[in-house]
C-alpha cells in the first residue's frame, strides 16, 4: 500500500499517461485504418474521378452532393433500402421476440433449440444468399417443392423474379442470417425478469397477454431498442445476401443504397460519385449510432 | 407456482404452444441448411428431379471430389471457380488467422487500460473505439481500394487483414477488458511486490487467466474475416488472395454453375465457422448478450 502511494506521489500523471501510451497501437490503427480513409473518401467525394478517365478528374466542390437529388437512380435505392429495412427490422423482432419468448420457457429440447439459434449466426452473408437460391430457385427450389407437395400450388413458380417476389424473399433471407443476434439478446432480457413479478400477476389472476404487457414488455424495452437501433444498422448496410441472390435486380427493385455504391465503382468506375454516396450512407449511419450509444450511455453501460 | 392440487384435469395449453413452436422454429432455423448440405452429396439430375429428393437417393461426393480434381467435372463452363476452391480455402484460413493474432496483438494493450488504469478520457475513449464500429465498411472501401492501388498492395493478404482489422478491434477490445477485469487484482498486486514490471505482470498473470477471453476475442476476429465479401470482391482478383465467399459469390453469379457443385462449396465456406461456433458457442452468447459483437 505504502509503496503504492510513493509510486503514485513519484509520478503523478503516470496513469494518464500509461493510458493512452497502451492505447497507442489501436489509436494509431484506428486512425490509419479507418478515419485517414475516411477523411480521404470525402475527398475524393468533391471530385469527378472515374478512373477509366484519369484526365478528366476534376475538383468540383459539392456537385456530386448537389447532382444526388435529381439522381433517380439514388433516390430509387434509398427508397429501396428504407423499405427492405422496415421489412427486414420488423420481421427479425417479431420472430426474434417471439423465438426469445419460446425459449425462454423450460421444455425438452431446449438446449438443442439454444445451440440450433446459433446457425445462421455462423453462415457467411455469401453463403446464405447461395443458400437461398437454391430454396427459392424457380427449377429446383425446396420452396416449389415443399409447397407443391402441401398442394398450396399447381406448378412451380419463379420466386425471385417477380418484383415483389424478389424484394419479400431476398428480405427473409436477410431476416433468418440475422436473427440469432436478435434472440439472444432479447433472451438475456427476458432472463433478467424476476419470476415474482409472474407470480404476482398470476395471482391477480392476469391473463397470458396481459402479463406480457404488463410484466414482459417494460422490462424488454431497453434490449428491444438495442436490437432495433443495431437491425436497423445492420439492414441498412446489407449487401452479402442481396448481391448473390438477386444482384439488385430484377430491374432495381432489390439494388439497396449499397448495393447501388459498389456496382457505380466496380462496374462503372465512378469513385468520385461513389464516394457521395458513401458518404451519404455513412451519415445516416451516424446518425442511427449517436442514437445507440447515448442510449448505453444513459443505462451506464459505459462506467470504466 | 402455487401448491394447490388441481381438481379436474386441464388441457396444458400453454405447453403444446410451446412444443409446437419449438418444432416450428427449430425446422425454420435447419431446414434450409439442411436443404444444401443435401444438395451438395447429389448428382445434378437429382437435384432438379420433380418431387425433390428430400433424402438423397443416390448420394455422391463427386462434387467436393471436383474441388481436388477438375478435370472429372462435365460442365467445363464455370469450372474456373472449382478450381479455385482449394487456393480460396487456403486464402480464406491464412487471413483469418493472421486477422485474428493482429487483432490480439493490437487489442490487448487497450483492453488491459480500460481495465486496469484509471484515466482520463478512458470513456471517450471506449465511446470511440465502439463508434469505429459502427462506420459502414462502405464508408472506407474505395479510399482503401484507391490507396491499396496506389501502394500496389490489391490482390495480396496484407490488403484483407488490415481491412478486416477495422471491424475486429473495437470488438477485440471490448471483449478483452470484460474478461481482464474478471482478474483478481491481488494476483497484479503480488506480482507487483515481487518486482515485475506491468507488462511482465500482464504477460504471466493477466493473459494466462484470462485465456478463454483470448479465445473468445480470436474467434470472433476469425469469424468476421472469414465470413466477409464486400472488401475481399474489391480488393482480391486471383487466387493469389481470392478468399471463399467470393468463389462462393462466383459460383452464385455464373449462370452455367451447377447446383450441386455450388452447394459443396457453400457448405465448405460455412464449415469452419460452424465449428468455431459449436466450440465456443458459451462465449458467443455471453460476446453477443454483453454488447453488440455483430453490429
Amino acid at each position: 500500500m505504502l509503496r503504492k502511494e510513493a509510486a503514485a506521489r513519484r509520478q503523478p500523471w503516470s496513469d494518464t499517461a500509461r493510458g493512452y501510451a497502451l492505447n497507442v497501437p489501436a489509436l494509431l490503427a484506428i486512425l490509419l485504418l479507418v478515419a485517414y480513409p475516411i477523411g480521404y473518401s470525402f475527398w475524393v467525394s468533391l471530385h469527378r474521378d472515374n478512373l477509366a478517365q484519369p484526365a478528366l478528374r476534376r475538383f468540383i466542390w459539392f456537385d456530386n452532393y448537389l447532382g444526388l437529388f435529381s439522381d433517380q437512380a439514388f433516390l430509387r435505392s434509398l427508397w429501396v433500402s428504407a423499405l427492405f429495412v422496415v421489412l427486414v427490422v420488423t420481421v427479425t423482432v417479431l420472430l426474434g421476440l417471439s423465438m426469445a419468448l419460446v425459449l425462454n420457457e423450460t421444455f425438452m429440447g431446449r438446449g438443442v433449440l439454444r445451440s440450433l439459434v446459433l446457425l445462421p449466426w455462423a453462415m457467411p452473408g455469401v453463403v446464405n444468399g447461395l443458400m437461398w437460391r437454391t430454396v427459392f430457385d424457380a427449377k429446383t427450389g425446396a420452396l416449389n417443392g415443399l409447397l407443391l407437395q402441401l398442394g398450396l400450388i399447381d406448378s412451380y413458380q419463379a420466386w425471385l423474379t417477380s418484383t415483389t417476389g424478389a424484394f419479400v424473399f431476398t428480405a427473409m433471407a436477410q431476416v433468418w442470417n440475422t436473427l440469432p443476434f436478435v434472440v439472444i439478446v432479447l433472451l438475456a432480457g427476458l432472463s433478467t425478469i424476476p419470476g415474482e413479478l409472474y407470480a404476482a400477476a398470476t395471482v391477480d389472476r392476469a391473463g397470458v397477454f396481459q402479463r406480457f404487457r404488463e410484466v414482459t414488455l417494460p422490462w424488454l424495452m431497453h434490449p428491444l431498442l438495442i436490437v432495433l437501433i443495431l437491425e436497423t444498422m445492420n439492414a441498412f448496410r446489407a449487401f452479402d445476401t442481396i448481391y448473390v441472390l438477386t444482384g439488385g435486380g430484377p430491374g432495381d427493385t432489390t439494388t439497396t443504397v449499397a448495393l447501388l455504391t459498389v456496382q457505380r465503382v466496380l462496374t462503372f468506375t465512378d469513385v468520385g460519385l461513389g464516394s457521395a454516396y458513401a458518404w451519404v450512407i455513412t451519415l445516416i449511419t451516424l446518425v442511427i449510432s449517436v442514437g445507440y450509444v447515448s442510449l448505453l450511455y444513459r443505462r451506464g453501460s459505459f462506467e470504466v | 407456482m402455487t401448491t394447490t392440487i388441481p381438481l379436474k384435469y386441464r388441457i396444458p395449453w400453454k405447453k403444446i404452444v410451446v412444443y409446437i413452436a419449438a418444432v416450428l422454429f427449430a425446422l425454420y432455423l435447419v431446414l434450409p441448411f439442411y436443404w444444401i448440405v443435401a444438395m451438395s452429396f447429389m448428382h445434378e439430375v437429382d437435384a432438379i428431379s420433380l418431387p425433390p429428393q428430400w433424402i438423397p437417393q443416390d448420394p455422391t461426393v463427386e462434387n467436393y471430389a471436383s474441388f481436388v480434381n477438375p478435370e472429372g467435372l462435365q460442365a467445363l463452363v464455370g469450372s474456373r471457380a472449382v478450381e479455385e476452391t482449394p487456393y480460396a480455402l487456403g486464402n480464406s484460413m491464412i487471413v483469418a488467422t493472421l486477422t485474428a493474432l493482429l487483432n490480439l496483438v493490437l487489442g490487448v494493450f487497450a483492453a488491459y487500460s480500460f481495465s486496469r488504469i484509471r484515466f482520463r478520457g478512458s470513456q471517450a475513449l471506449m465511446m470511440l473505439y465502439l463508434l469505429t464500429r459502427m462506420v459502414p465498411g462502405i464508408a472506407i472501401i474505395i479510399p482503401f481500394y484507391l490507396v491499396m492501388r496506389e501502394l500496389d498492395l490489391l490482390d495480396t493478404y496484407l490488403a484483407l487483414i488490415l481491412s478486416y482489422t477495422t471491424f475486429a478491434l473495437p470488438v477485440t477490445i471490448w471483449v478483452l477488458k470484460d474478461f481482464f477485469r474478471a482478474v483478481p487484482r491481488e494476483l497484479e498486486d503480488a506480482a507487483r511486490v515481487d518486482r515485475c514490471g506491468w507488462f511482465r505482470t500482464m504477460w504471466t498473470v493477466v493473459l494466462p487467466i484470462s485465456a478463454p477471453g483470448l479465445v473468445a476475442a480470436a474467434v470472433f476476429s476469425f469469424m468476421t474475416a472469414w465470413n466477409e465479401f464486400m472488401f475481399a470482391l474489391f480488393l482480391t482478383s486471383t487466387t493469389a488472395s481470392k478468399t471463399m465467399p467470393v468463389i462462393a459469390a462466383n459460383f452464385a453469379t455464373d449462370l452455367n454453375t451447377q447446383f450441386t457443385v455450388m452447394a459443396a462449396s457453400g457448405v465448405l465456406a460455412v464449415l469452419p465457422p460452424l465449428v468455431l461456433v459449436l466450440i465456443f458457442q458459451r462465449l458467443i452468447v455471453q460476446g453477443m448478450a454483453a454488447g453488440s459483437v455483430k453490429g
